[in-house]
């Protein structure tokens, strides 16, 4: 065969294959999570205690989707860290204590294990403290999710909004959105590919046929439409994204022909 | 953010996320063209046409019969 031919064959391979893989497994292999911005705010020379802690925490976040810079601002107080993610504000420190395990924490490493094991999704149940309103919404993740032909590549977990040890990865999710940490109401993440946390169903949009949309939307083929304006915040993560294993949905379609996208 | 949910004034009046109400309306996928009837007049503008040419040749040839005719 004529090299020619042979690499349009292959064009067309890959071509085919990238409009038939779903969502969620398209974003873990392809799309890189968008990097956060460490600053570092200081008006005077940075002193040598500063900037050994500056390396420590530089060596900390070294494998996340995270920068760290050092920025001289003459009018400021005293010096302070402050977070972004695409030029959003997410959290200001004013202490290096403040950002111990910013990148790492064990509900988020145990995410992305379920994500890396081939799972479609983990949707993750923000509670409020009110056991009344809690047990309410997850009754109905859960029966929502026991219901779907997809049940079992769902990871349902939930976490308590004011879990020290989560500080951090709940303030992201609390970021997804401006307005998400003045409301005091359960919160149902859907967190897909490499820990990209969709924003969220809130309170009464806690519903069956809300839940079922979102396992929809990940289990859609990935259309260019939704690779151009993807949704969600990638929360930050020091973790490895290389040989994830292969998606379970696409199994459970194979079987069962009729769940392929409408 | 793009996504953002736009500011709301009660928990009641607050939109859900734009994913999902475009996954629910079908906006995720590729919308399949319009089709759209359009007025056919292709039959009378194929007869005006056959109809001009048939007077043209009968016209042509006419005249042609008629000056060979005068010259005999």
């Amino acid at each position: 065969m004529r090299p020619l031919y042979l690499k349009i064959l292959i064009l067309s391979a890959i071509l085919s294959l990238a409009c038939t893989t779903k969502v969620s497994e398209w974003v873990l292999i392809n799309a890189l999570p968008n990097e956060y911005v460490l600053a570092y705010y200081h008006k005077d020379t940075i002193s040598e205690t500063v900037k050994q802690h500056n390396s420590e925490i530089s060596a900390e976040i070294k494998s996340a989707n995270i920068q760290f810079r050092n920025i001289l601002k003459k009018d400021i107080d005293r010096p302070y860290y402050a977070l972004y993610y695409n030029n959003r504000l997410f959290g200001k420190y004013n202490d290096f204590r403040e950002l111990d395990e910013i990148a790492l924490s064990p509900l988020r490493k145990r995410i992305a294990g379920e994500l890396m094991a081939g799972k479609l999704c983990v949707m993750l149940y923000l509670k409020t403290g009110d056991p009344q309103k809690d047990e309410q919404g997850l009754q109905v993740v859960k029966k929502a999710v026991e219901a779907s032909p997809f049940g079992e590549t769902i990871t349902i977990v939930d976490l308590s909004r004011t879990s020290a040890e989560e500080k951090h990865f709940i303030s992201m999710l609390l970021n997804v959105e401006s307005d998400l940490k003045d409301i005091q109401q359960p919160m149902l993440f859907g967190i897909f590919a490499k820990l990209k946390a969709l924003e969220p169903l809130i309170a009464k949009g806690i519903t069956e046929e809300n839940i079922n949309l979102m396992i929809d939307f990940l289990t859609a083929d990935c259309s260019c439409l939704i690779k151009d304006d993807l949704p969600g915040t990638d929360i930050l993560f020091a973790g490895n994204w290389e040989n994830p294993a292969p998606a379970l949905v696409n199994g459970i379609i194979d079987a069962n022909p009729s769940l392929e996208h409408r | 953010m793009k996504q953002d949910t736009i500011t709301f004034d009660t928990l009641g009046n607050r939109p859900l996320p734009k994913w999902l109400t475009d996954q629910r309306d079908g906006l995720n996928r590729y919308q399949p063209e319009i089709m759209v009837m359009k007025e056919d007049k292709s039959l009378g503008v194929s007869f005006m046409i056959t109809g001009t040419i048939i007077l043209l040749v009968v016209t042509v040839l006419t005249i042609y019969i008629l000056r060979k005719n005068r010259k005999h």
